[in-house]
C-alpha cells in the first residue's frame, strides 16, 4: 500500500504534474484501495479546512506588504544604508549583500523575494568591485536563504499550522541561526576578498551615512513592527502582518509617493496568484497528511524507528534534517514542509524534543534546500531575473552550501541558537 | 476551427478577467478587514467580531478562484525537470497529458466539491456572527475546480492546434527554442 502511494506520487511528481495532482491522487489512491466506504468529498472538506486557519491570513499579508515595497523604494533604502554603514570594509559588498538580505528579510518572507529585490542592484556593484559572478550570484541565492529564518517566514507559518506549533515562538527562534549565517557568510566574505585581493571601497563620509539613515529610518520600522510588536507580545503574527500591510501602504504611498493608489489592484493581483499558489498546494497538503494519518501510515514507515529516534535526540534530528534537506533540493520547500511533517509528527511527539526547535531546523533545511542543485527554486529566479544559465549560477553555490550545513550542525548540536531568544521572550 | 479558437480565445480572457478581479479585491478586502481589526483590537478595545469568518471566506476564495488563474498564468508550482529535457513534440506530448490528467483530477474533484457543498447546505450551518450560510461561500470551490479544470483543457488545447509547445492556452513555453543553459 505505502510502496503504490509512494509510486504514484513520485510518476506524477516527475512528469511535471502541478503539485496539487500528486497529493490529491495519493491520497485518492489511498482512499479507493483501502476506505472505500469513505466519499472523496471528506478530501475536498480536507481540503477546504486546510486554508481556514487564521495565522495562515499573515501569509497573503506578508506577501502583499513585500509586494507593495518591492515596488516603491524600501528595498533601496535599505540596501543604501547597509552599504554606507560598512561597504568600506574588506569584502564591504559582500558583507552589504548578506546584511541587506538579513535586513530586507525582516520585511519580506520569501527567499524568492528577496532574490529578486537584492540581487538585481546588487549584483553588477558586486562585478564593479572585481568580484567574480559566480561569486555574486553563489553569495544573493544563499544570502537570500536568510530571509527565511527572519521572521516574518512564510515557511514558517506553513509549519506552524501543519504541525500545530506556535508561529510566533518560530518567528522569534529563527532569529538566531539567521544571525548565525549572516556572521558566517561575512567571515568567509571578507577571506574571500582578501584571498582575491580586492581593493577596498572608500569609506563613507559621515554626511552620507547620516542621510543614507535617514532615508532608512522609516523602513526600518518593519523590523520594529514585525520582530518587536511579536516578541513583546503585542501583536499576534497575523496581526503584525496587517501592520505591516498598512505600514508599507502609510510609506509607499503617503510618505514617499512613489506608489500611486491606482496601481494598488494590480499589486493586490500578483499577492493573491502568489498566495493562491501556495494555498491550494496546503490544501491539496492538509487532504493528504489527514488520509495518511487516517491510515496510520507514519507508524507503519517508520515502525520500530520510532522507539529508537525517541531516545536519541541527536539521531532524530540529523536524520530531520538530511530528509527535509534532500526533499528540498528536488521539490519546493512547502511541499516538503506539507508532505514530511505530518510523517514525522509522531515520532517528535514521542521525542520530547522542542517542537520549536525542529520547526526552525526545518526552515533552516528548507532555505538551504531551495538554493541548492539540482532543482532548488531560488536557482530559476536567479536564472530569470539575470539571465544567466543554470551551472554558471551554480558553480558558486558549494562554499555557502558547506558554511549552511555547518549552521544546521551547530544548531543540532546547540539548540539554544534557537531557543535563547525564544526563551528569553516567551517564558 | 480558427473561429472555434476565437471564440475560446474570448472565454478564456473572459474567465481571466473575472478572476484577476476576485483575487485582486479578495487581497485588498483581506489587507482592509485585518488593519481595521488591529486598530479596533488595539487603540479603541474593541475587535471586530467577523473578522475571522470574512477572512477564511476570502482564503477560501482566493485558494479556489485562483487555481484557474495560476492555471492561466501557468503559475502553479511543479516540477520542470523531465519537461526541460523534452525539445518539440515531445515536450508538447508531455504537456498535453499533464494538462488533460490535472483537468480530469480537477473535475473529479469539482464533482465531490458539489456533493460537499449539499452537504452542507442541508446541515444549513452558517457563520457565527454574519450568519452568512456557509454552502453560499463554499460554492466557489467546485467553481473553482471547474474553471481549473477548463483551463487546463484549453491549454491541450491550444498545444494540439497550435505550433510550439504552450504552458497555458495564453502563454507559450518561453525556454522553447533552447532557453540559455536549459
Amino acid at each position: 500500500m505505502i510502496g503504490l502511494v509512494v509510486t504514484v506520487m513520485v510518476v506524477l511528481l516527475l512528469l511535471g504534474f502541478p503539485m496539487l495532482v500528486p497529493l490529491v491522487a495519493a491520497a485518492l489512491v489511498l482512499l479507493f484501495t483501502e476506505y472505500g466506504f469513505l466519499s472523496p468529498a471528506m478530501l475536498v472538506q480536507q481540503m477546504v479546512g486546510g486554508v481556514k486557519p487564521a495565522v495562515l491570513t499573515a501569509v497573503p499579508l506578508f506577501i502583499f506588504a513585500a509586494d507593495l515595497m518591492i515596488r516603491g523604494h524600501t528595498a533601496q533604502r535599505l540596501l543604501d544604508l547597509v552599504e554606507s554603514l560598512v561597504g568600506h570594509l574588506r569584502g564591504g559588498l559582500p558583507i552589504t549583500t548578506a546584511l541587506s538580505c538579513t535586513l530586507f528579510g525582516a520585511v519580506s518572507g520569501s527567499t524568492q523575494a528577496t532574490v529578486v529585490a537584492m540581487g538585481g542592484p546588487l549584483r553588477p556593484k558586486l562585478l564593479h568591485a572585481g568580484y567574480r559572478d559566480s561569486f555574486a550570484m553563489g553569495l544573493i541565492i544563499n544570502a537570500s536563504d536568510i530571509a527565511l529564518l527572519i521572521p516574518p517566514s512564510i515557511g514558517m507559518i506553513i509549519y506552524g499550522v501543519v504541525s500545530g506549533t506556535s508561529v510566533g515562538e518560530l518567528f522569534i527562534a529563527g532569529i538566531g541561526p539567521g544571525l548565525l549565517i549572516l556572521v558566517l557568510f561575512s567571515a568567509y566574505a571578507w577571506f574571500h576578498s582578501w584571498r582575491m585581493n580586492i581593493p577596498v571601497l572608500p569609506r563613507a563620509d559621515h554626511t552620507r551615512r547620516l542621510r543614507a539613515l535617514r532615508r532608512a529610518v522609516l523602513p526600518l520600522g518593519f523590523p520594529v513592527i514585525i520582530i518587536g510588536g511579536i516578541y513583546s507580545g503585542i501583536f499576534s503574527p497575523t496581526e503584525a502582518a496587517a501592520v505591516s500591510v498598512m505600514y508599507a501602504l502609510l510609506l509607499e504611498v503617503v510618505v514617499f509617493r512613489v506608489l500611486r493608489l491606482r496601481e494598488i489592484p494590480s499589486v493586490a493581483l500578483s499577492t493573491g496568484l502568489v498566495t493562491a499558489v501556495v494555498f491550494i498546494l496546503v490544501a491539496g497538503g492538509t487532504a493528504f497528511s489527514w488520509m495518511i494519518a487516517f491510515a496510520r501510515i507514519p507508524d507503519l514507515l517508520l515502525g520500530d524507528f520510532i522507539t529508537l529516534a525517541a531516545d536519541n535526540h541527536l539521531l532524530l534530528l540529523g536524520l530531520l534534517a538530511v530528509a527535509y534537506f534532500i526533499g528540498c533540493m528536488f521539490v519546493d520547500p512547502i511541499v516538503v514542509i506539507l508532505i514530511l511533517t505530518p510523517i514525522f509528527a509522531p515520532v517528535i511527539k514521542q521525542s520530547g524534543i522542542d517542537p520549536v526547535l525542529v520547526g526552525t531546523l526545518v526552515t533552516l533545511q528548507a532555505a538551504i534546500g531551495s538554493a541548492t542543485p539540482p532543482f532548488g527554486c531560488d536557482i530559476f529566479t536567479a536564472q530569470a531575473i539575470f539571465r544567466r544559465p543554470y551551472l554558471e549560477i551554480i558553480r558558486g553555490t558549494p562554499p555557502f552550501i558547506a558554511m549552511l550545513v555547518f549552521a544546521t550542525v551547530l544548531l543540532i548540536l546547540f539548540p539554544p541558537i534557537a531557543l535563547f531568544l525564544r526563551d528569553l521572550a516567551f517564558r | 476551427m480558427k473561429r472555434l479558437l476565437r471564440l475560446f480565445e474570448g472565454l478564456d480572457r473572459g474567465i481571466g478577467w473575472g478572476e484577476a478581479a476576485v483575487l485582486s479585491l479578495s487581497v485588498m478586502a483581506l489587507a482592509l478587514v485585518s488593519i481595521a481589526n488591529v486598530i479596533g483590537r488595539n487603540l479603541l478595545d474593541h475587535s471586530l467580531a467577523f473578522t475571522q469568518e470574512v477572512n477564511q471566506s476570502l482564503m477560501v476564495l482566493i485558494t479556489f478562484v485562483g487555481i484557474g488563474y495560476g492555471a492561466r498564468r501557468a503559475r502553479h508550482i511543479r516540477m520542470s525537470a523531465l519537461h526541460d529535457q523534452l525539445r518539440g513534440r515531445w515536450r508538447k506530448a508531455l504537456l498535453v497529458f499533464t494538462s488533460v490528467g490535472t483537468a480530469a483530477l480537477l473535475f473529479f474533484l469539482a464533482w465531490y466539491a458539489v456533493e460537499y457543498v449539499a452537504q452542507t447546505r442541508r446541515i444549513g450551518s452558517v457563520t457565527p456572527a454574519l450568519q452568512i450560510p456557509l454552502w453560499a461561500i463554499y460554492l466557489w470551490v467546485p467553481i473553482g475546480f471547474t474553471v481549473g479544470g477548463i483551463q487546463y483543457l484549453l491549454a491541450a488545447l491550444r498545444n494540439l492546434t497550435t505550433p510550439g509547445a504552450h504552458l497555458a492556452f495564453n502563454c507559450a513555453d518561453e525556454y522553447e527554442n533552447g532557453g540559455e543553459g536549459r
